[in-house]
């Protein structure tokens, strides 16, 4: 069992819906602002580490 | 987009500014959309129900706790939560209804009260809205005068929006509750479009019931909602089983006989509860929305021929508009007919409102940005512009 693979697909998932949440409050032109695009670009720092972690735990 | 081989992706909230006059107060908070991926599957909160089992005492997740939060929340004694409002009419109808007995409901009441009443024989009679569109505790008191007349008794409960779902106008609760107290009829407070986005006080209203809807205004999954009650009337509405069979002998604890034993299982409550937080702190922010609202009012009573059908000033995010001298006029000869409109808002991203309605329609501003309802606000005139409706 890899509880860190299974903690990170969570931890993978609950990011991807903060930035689907993101989506939603800037809709329909998804324009965003400077702290927003500090806070997506924060969030898309933690999925490409979630990735590497997956590899990591997945395809040795 | 697809999730499966036959299911689209549902994105318009992502797409779009969703103006859809039931939806606005379902959608999820980011913590409930965490909790639905994690506890997607069938009887997800139950891996830790333990004696007594049943679902209000399950410590794991904190549904016990809740459900006191809960209680608190709405200023009522006792709270369970239920597959949608309707389950709640539905629960305290079959607890007081009997073949026969007549039952007041209002002008503007939703229908799953009026199903409520007869699934249990009742026979519905109707408080008549004023020429405003309100319920008052005059036209109730009249009522009921003439329904005791009529049947020879009271009225055996008493259905009562606050807010109704045609016009988003408000009634006179605590005036037709303090009439239905002096003739002793329970009142049910329908909360569907106020529990989960503004504050309500159900004991200091003085109801025996408050009903509320998860997906309707606790931005949560659907069916899901609550029915609160007096520590009075839950003994009677929460009241337990007493069957035994006769070849098994079986009897089954403390299920409740009209929550049919436990009701939300898994992805509903716990939706419910991830969104619980939020939706403690977005009542507090409730004037901020009708604000917003009444920016997007403002707007539309600006094209000439335009009518707000709802009360005005608005008290509510939800409003139902009469564009049939405006934007009506226009489909008359528009090749698309009413669905210029409809073409015309979906450009500007603007999603909700039933597809072709030019004439008398609703739409619902709750949980907009302060960007979102100025573009909002915007579109309509920039529409009204194009078609060269004249504009105040």
């Amino acid at each position: 069992m890899s509880k860190r693979a299974i903690d990170t697909v969570f931890e993978a998932l609950f990011t991807l819906t903060d930035l689907r949440v993101m989506l939603r409050d800037t809709a329909p032109f998804h324009e965003l602002d400077d702290d927003e695009k500090k806070a997506a670009e924060e969030m898309i720092r933690t999925l490409e580490g979630d990735i590497k972690v997956l590899r990591e735990e997945l395809i040795r | 987009m697809k999730c499966t081989a036959d299911i689209d992706v549902r994105d318009v909230d992502e797409s779009c500014i969703n103006i859809d006059p039931i939806q606005v107060g379902g959608r999820l908070t980011a913590d409930a959309m965490k909790a639905v991926i994690a506890y997607g599957d069938g009887y997800s909160v139950c891996d830790h129900c333990r004696k007594p089992f049943r679902l209000d005492y399950i410590k794991k997740p904190p549904i016990q706790q809740f459900h006191k939060d809960l209680a608190k929340f709405v200023n009522m004694d006792v709270v369970r939560v239920v597959p949608g409002a309707r389950r709640g009419f539905q629960a305290v109808a079959g607890t007081y209804v009997q073949k026969g007995d007549p039952v007041l409901i209002t002008a503007l009441s939703h229908y799953t009260e009026v199903l409520a009443v007869e699934g249990n024989g009742g026979i519905p009679r109707e408080i008549p809205a004023n020429t405003d569109n309100i319920i008052t505790a005059e036209a109730a008191a009249e009522t009921i005068e003439k329904v005791t007349a009529e049947f020879g008794r009271s009225p055996v409960l008493l259905f009562l929006d606050h807010f109704d779902y045609q016009y988003g106008n408000e009634h006179d609760v605590r005036g037709i509750i303090r009439v239905a107290r002096q003739h002793d009829i329970p009142v049910v407070y329908n909360g569907a479009y106020t529990v989960g986005i503004m504050e309500v006080d159900g004991k200091g209203l003085g109801a025996d019931f408050v009903i509320g809807s998860g997906h309707k205004s606790m931005a949560s999954p659907a069916p899901s909602g609550m029915l609160a009650a007096t520590d009075e009337r839950a003994a009677e509405v929460f009241r337990t089983t007493a069957a035994r069979t006769d070849v098994t002998g079986r009897t089954f604890g403390i299920k409740e006989v009209e929550m049919m034993g436990c009701t939300l299982m898994g992805v509903t409550l716990v939706g419910m509860m991830a969104s619980f937080p939020h939706v403690k702190e977005r009542v507090k922010h409730w004037d901020e929305h009708l604000s917003r609202g009444r920016r997007v009012i403002e707007s539309l009573e600006r094209i000439v021929g335009t009518r707000i059908r709802s009360e005005m000033p608005r008290k509510h995010t939800l409003t139902r508009v009469d564009t049939l001298k405006s934007f009506d006029r226009i489909a008359d000869t528009h090749k698309k007919k009413g669905f210029f409109f409809t073409s015309e808002l979906k450009a500007r991203g603007i999603a909700g409102i039933i597809p072709g309605a030019t004439r008398v329609w609703k739409f619902n501003t709750y949980g907009l940005t302060a960007a979102q309802s100025d573009h909002l606000a915007r579109a309509f005139l920039e529409i009204a512009e194009k078609y060269g409706l004249d504009i105040e």
